[in-house]
């Protein structure tokens, strides 16, 4: 009763959760920093907003909301024991991932084929940074959910708690995303 | 007969400190992971010592001094590098106790002992540019204050560099382990501190970008590459030597015996 109980409230492992706390604070320090920065230079930060993609922006942020849908929907399933549905659609999400990594790396090609680099000015070194860190945590959910697909493959392994756990760190790099995305295409 | 058979009754330790201690040394069954423990905690309060206030390079002095301010830096400090890295020079082989302590609580998991082997091999290289080089590029260059200016700037960068941009060593050695504690089913090691490690790797690759930019929050000296850098770092590594504290109050030598070698190939 009690481990259903906490089921019920902390989907997988509760230390994937303090994972999640970490990186939250960390990632706060950095965006506190970069916003001291924006504060700084306004003009600087401004004008070098205006010179990103916004509407790549706006299409990874909308790949990456629909992977997150796809997960959360995947972990929907296997709580149901539709294991071939949550297979399904957990490839929906590593191609979600994928697809972000690829369209951010475009983006990028297309600022370095403008002349803006990490060196251009102090937004462009916060742009590549936060970008950049996102990416690498992107790369490491999409080993999150091979661990996922390798746990739905095999009848033996199957542990919802893997599972949920492994959706637990891609919801936080979704997240991520959105503040990440707020902050340096949106806000003025 | 049955009286010549039995295991004889434990000798109980005396009551007085130094009798505890010489009774602990006698038959404590854990007493090499106690001193490597503690040899540890000496070296990690020494490294701070040294860093943070006797040579005052820790926080890093300003990555874009001109030539002159570097020269003055050096003259300014010049008594601290030469006593504080002389200490670490002398007592650089207790890092090797970190490491010896790690790898062991690797072997006690259920994983491959090739874990072992990477995170020995890869801390065994860390300490050299990591630590090492920046002691002796910095004494180097305040042994000779009367040096060209320009081999002064030399070592100065070559110091600081060394410290915070060969971070990609230790961060793969923090993955190494964290996949170690995350697949381990011995339960050596708690699963958060596993996630941590991950955590650690990923804000250690922040220092990279003090090789490019020499001012503001990415700089050897910024909020970000080194401030906020240090912070978790700091954390980490007094939760690590905790967990590794507990490991050893929490194992029974008879039951946690280390897997034989050649089982294990």
């Amino acid at each position: 009763m009690a481990q259903t109980a906490k089921r019920e409230t902390i989907p997988g492992q509760p230390a994937m959760w303090v994972l999640v706390m970490i990186e939250a604070l960390t990632f706060s320090a950095y965006f506190v920093v970069y916003t001291v920065c924006y504060r700084r230079s306004p003009e600087l930060f401004l004008q070098s907003q205006g010179q990103l993609h916004l509407d790549l922006g706006v299409l990874n942020t909308i790949v990456l909301l629909t992977s997150s849908w796809s997960i959360a929907r995947c972990v929907e399933r296997t709580r149901a024991g539709d294991f071939a549905a949550a297979l399904a659609n957990v490839w929906l999400t590593i191609a979600g991932g994928l697809i972000f990594c690829a369209m951010k790396l475009y983006d990028w090609s297309m600022a370095i084929g403008q002349g803006l680099t990490f060196t251009t000015n102090d937004f462009f070194q916060f742009y590549y940074f936060l970008t950049g860190m996102h990416l690498l945590h992107v790369l490491v959910g999409l080993i999150a959910l091979g661990v996922i697909v390798y746990q739905l493959s095999g009848p033996q392994r199957r542990s919802r708690e893997i599972v949920e756990t492994c959706a637990t760190y891609w919801h936080m790099v979704d997240f991520l995303w959105v503040i990440i995305f707020a902050l340096l295409y949106v806000m003025r | 007969m049955t009286a010549a058979l039995a295991i004889p009754a434990p000798v109980p330790p005396p009551a007085s400190r130094l009798g505890r201690i010489a009774w602990q040394w006698r038959h404590n069954p854990k007493l090499e992971l106690w001193l490597a423990w503690y040899t540890i905690v000496v070296f990690y309060n020494v490294f701070g010592i040294v860093f943070f206030v006797v040579t005052r390079t820790k926080p890093p002095p300003k990555a874009w001094w001109g030539l002159p301010r570097i020269v003055e830096w050096f003259a300014e400090n010049r008594l601290g590098l030469l006593t504080g890295f002389g200490t670490i020079f002398f007592m650089g082989a207790f890092a090797t106790a970190s490491t010896a302590l790690i790898v062991y609580s690797i072997r006690r998991m259920s994983v491959s002992p090739a874990f072992a082997w990477s995170y020995r091999l890869l801390y065994s290289l860390a300490a050299v540019p990591g630590m090492l080089l920046t002691c002796i590029a910095l004494v180097a260059g305040a042994m000779r204050l009367d040096r060209d200016p320009r081999l002064l700037g030399l070592l100065y960068d070559m110091g600081f560099l060394s410290f915070s941009g060969t971070m990609g060593i230790f961060l793969v050695g923090s993955v190494v382990w964290a996949v170690a504690i995350l697949l381990d089913r011995n339960g050596v090691l708690p699963k958060w501190f596993g996630y941590f490690n991950i955590c650690n790797a990923l804000t250690e690759v922040v220092v990279a970008t003090c090789c490019i930019v020499k001012e503001g929050p990415f700089a050897w000296n910024g909020v970000i590459a080194f401030y906020i850098n240090m912070v978790v770092f700091g954390i980490y590594t007094g939760v690590f030597i905790t967990y590794l504290k507990q490991m050893i109050e929490h194992e029974e030598p008879e039951r946690d015996y280390l897997p034989n070698r050649l089982a294990l190939l």
